[in-house]
């Protein structure tokens, strides 16, 4: 079993468990599961067939974008493997990482409501994004205690770029 | 002979280079103004001549009347077009242009006066006969006469900016405990966003649909209603998606709201294009009034397609002294079809609709029959985050609303944008959707399916990281491929369900 962390291009950020058995892999996220197989080359150039769930879905292969069933078009930036403990199980795995808040939007930190040492309850507010004429707050998605704050007031940040770290 | 020999877009992104269009069609020459951060954007490449006007923040450039006013002194401007937002309802810019000697294409700056916010509209409303809704007459001037009025006219209400638009101070008020909470903080909002804090209170209608009402009138007193458009589908008080004709209305209830439109027009000395927006309601079937825009519309589109009339062309005459070219009775004739228009925003619909900016990795637009892309974008583009995210229009057309969200959703499908999220995998979901198909929404239609759609786009964007990390880990990217026997569809059925005849005629389409 395997743990990483996708980023798209567009900023967004995956957790997700891997779990290979042959030419299956057992894919889970934060809310779903996938059963992917891969079936082999499709009949264009750099199409690839994979049965997920046990329904086949087209891959196109262009450039670095992925092109599925010819109806949306995803690039994948990079991804991590992160490091997991001995028997930890998949839940825990990713749960280990939900303390780790993540920009979701490209913009410039214009408050930071909390400071490293405090403790926050789910949902509380972090700290505010403007952009694109409208203000993001940002919440605290666990509980625990704010260890440590990675951007400052007037700082301007990517989608995907990690805030805050709570445990 | 065209009506002008260059006309200034004082506005930027899609409406700038649609405008640009029909200038250039009419034999004209189009003139662009751009701000730092849009030195590279599509409307300045597509305009003839192009003037830097300031800084990227709106104040310093799209808002600055002295700069703009300055580059069409500098380009020997005839007219000005002030596309939407912006500047297109300032009385104060229309009154700058008239001054410069240049013609303004949109009302003239004393008819903005005359109606400078929803209050003075709704005055004029009621003198024309225009259905409106209970609520206060003027703006409210304290918490305790607002308690009053809610307490007589009955909850739900709504509290709105008197100034403004775009959904800003606008909120729905179900108890007095929560006009209490909101009534201090929407008139800091109306204040900060319109420099007046000025608010008033509406009866809130049930179940209410937006449904807005083409007004076009001449110099010489003439007027005409080019139907409704309905655009119900909305986030935070902001359209997303817009029809024509609305799906909701019977033939005499859409006319019975002519003549009172027309009045307006007659008592302002309306000339030019200008929206009715009212709140429809499903349930009693009644107009609410809401306030009429005095510019071109976002979503004016979907009333050309259905028409076959070029609105653009039409304001550009209008603005320089032409008569409407048709009666009511010839315009009615000419309405064919369905349109639906998709406002494709950088937005993320998975987190609250925020806004996306960036470059523009990837595009393909969609094309075909039936399928129209307003763009203010190309590949390369950079998204800036200073302006709202509205990046393109997707229009479709079809014989009638069925065949429309057919044309939709392949248009929808063949529209690839990588780099910034867009709006476009949401509206996929929504022409599935059978509330939409069957036209049962209302203006919360969004808030009550967020759960919904976000658990299915959720998914949709997993399965796609999934499968772009199998590509990746299995080493697949840039290979060769060998073919291997898939199965080929087969049409279920034949002419009906590709939309290539009409249910109610049976007559051939295309």
């Amino acid at each position: 079993m395997k743990l990483y962390r996708v980023y798209s291009e567009t900023g967004d950020t995956y957790l997700m468990a891997v779990d290979s058995k042959g030419n299956v892999d057992k894919i889970k996220t934060e809310a779903n599961e996938f059963e992917i197989e891969y079936l082999g080359k499709g009949t264009r150039d750099n199409e690839y067939l994979f049965k997920v769930n046990g329904e086949i879905h087209h891959v196109f292969v262009d450039n670095g974008y992925v092109f599925v069933d010819n109806a949306s078009v995803f690039k994948l930036e990079r991804a991590t493997e992160l490091p997991t403990k001995e028997g930890e199980s998949v839940e825990e795995m990713i749960k280990g990482r939900e303390g780790e808040v993540i920009s979701p939007l490209q913009g410039r930190v214009v408050s930071i409501r909390v400071k490293e040492g405090d403790a926050v309850n789910k949902g509380q507010p972090l700290l505010s994004i403007e952009a694109m004429k409208s203000e993001t707050i940002i919440s605290a998605p666990v509980a625990g205690v704010v260890e440590k704050i990675l951007v400052k007031q007037g700082q301007g940040v990517k989608k995907g770029d990690t805030l805050v770290i709570i445990k | 002979m065209p009506p002008f020999g260059k006309v200034l877009v004082a506005n930027r992104g899609e409406i700038a280079v649609r405008v640009m269009k029909a200038i250039k069609e009419m034999g004209m020459k189009a003139v662009a103004v751009y701000s730092e951060a849009d030195k590279y954007a599509l409307h300045v490449k597509y305009a003839d001549e192009a003037y830097y006007i300031g800084k990227a923040p709106a104040l310093d450039s799209y808002l600055n009347i002295d700069h703009i006013i300055d580059a069409a002194e500098k380009a020997h401007a005839d007219a000005v077009h002030p596309g939407y937002g912006f500047l297109s309802e300032n009385a104060d810019f229309a009154a700058a242009v008239e001054k410069a000697g240049m013609t303004f294409i949109g009302p003239s700056s004393d008819v903005m006066n005359k109606i400078k916010d929803k209050l003075d509209g709704k005055r004029v409303a009621k003198m024309a006969g225009v259905p409106i809704a209970p609520g206060s007459d003027g703006p409210v001037s304290s918490l305790d006469e607002a308690l009053k009025i809610a307490e007589k006219i009955g909850y739900p209400i709504m509290v709105k900016a008197a100034s403004g638009g775009a959904g800003v101070g606008i909120t729905r008020v179900d108890s007095p405990d929560q006009l209490v909470e909101v009534w201090e903080r929407n008139k800091r909002l109306a204040y900060q966003a319109f420099g007046k804090a000025d608010l008033y209170i509406e009866k809130y209608a049930v179940n209410p649909r937006h449904i807005e009402f083409q007004l076009i009138g001449d110099k010489y007193g003439d007027y005409v209603v080019a139907w409704e458009r309905e655009c119900t589908i909305q986030r935070r008080n902001q359209k997303l998606i817009e029809e024509a004709p609305s799906p909701a209305l019977k033939m005499e209830e859409r006319e019975k709201m002519f003549e009172p439109i027309i009045k307006f027009g007659q008592i302002i000395h309306y000339f030019t294009m200008g929206t009715f927006e009212t709140a429809f309601s499903d349930v009693t079937r009644e107009f609410y009034f809401l306030e009429l825009n005095k510019r071109l519309q976002v979503e004016h589109p979907t009333t050309e397609l259905i028409f076959r009339i070029d609105l653009v062309k039409l304001q550009i005459l209008l603005a320089a002294g032409e008569h409407l070219p048709f009666t009511q009775e010839e315009l009615n004739k000419r309405v064919r079809g369905a349109a639906i228009e998709y406002r494709i925003n950088a937005e993320d619909p998975l987190n609250n609709f925020t806004g996306s900016s960036g470059y523009i990795t990837y595009y393909k637009e969609p094309t075909g029959p039936g399928v129209r892309v307003d763009s203010g974008v190309e590949a390369g583009s950079w998204v800036p985050p200073f302006y709202d995210s509205l990046i393109s229009k997707l229009i479709v057309y079809g014989e009638n609303r069925a065949y429309a969200i057919q044309a939709g959703i392949r248009a929808l499908n063949d529209y690839k944008i990588g780099g910034v999220k867009t709006t476009i995998e949401l509206y996929k979901w929504i022409m599935r959707d059978p509330d939409f198909q069957e036209g049962r929404f209302s203006t919360s239609y969004i808030a009550q399916k967020t759960e919904q759609f976000t658990k299915y786009l959720r998914q949709q964007e997993e399965l796609r990281a999934a499968l772009a990390l199998e590509i990746q880990s299995r080493g697949l990217n840039r290979q060769g491929a060998t073919p291997v026997t898939t199965s080929q569809r087969q049409p279920k059925s034949a002419w009906k369900t590709y939309g290539l005849v009409s249910q109610a005629s049976s007559r051939v389409m295309w």
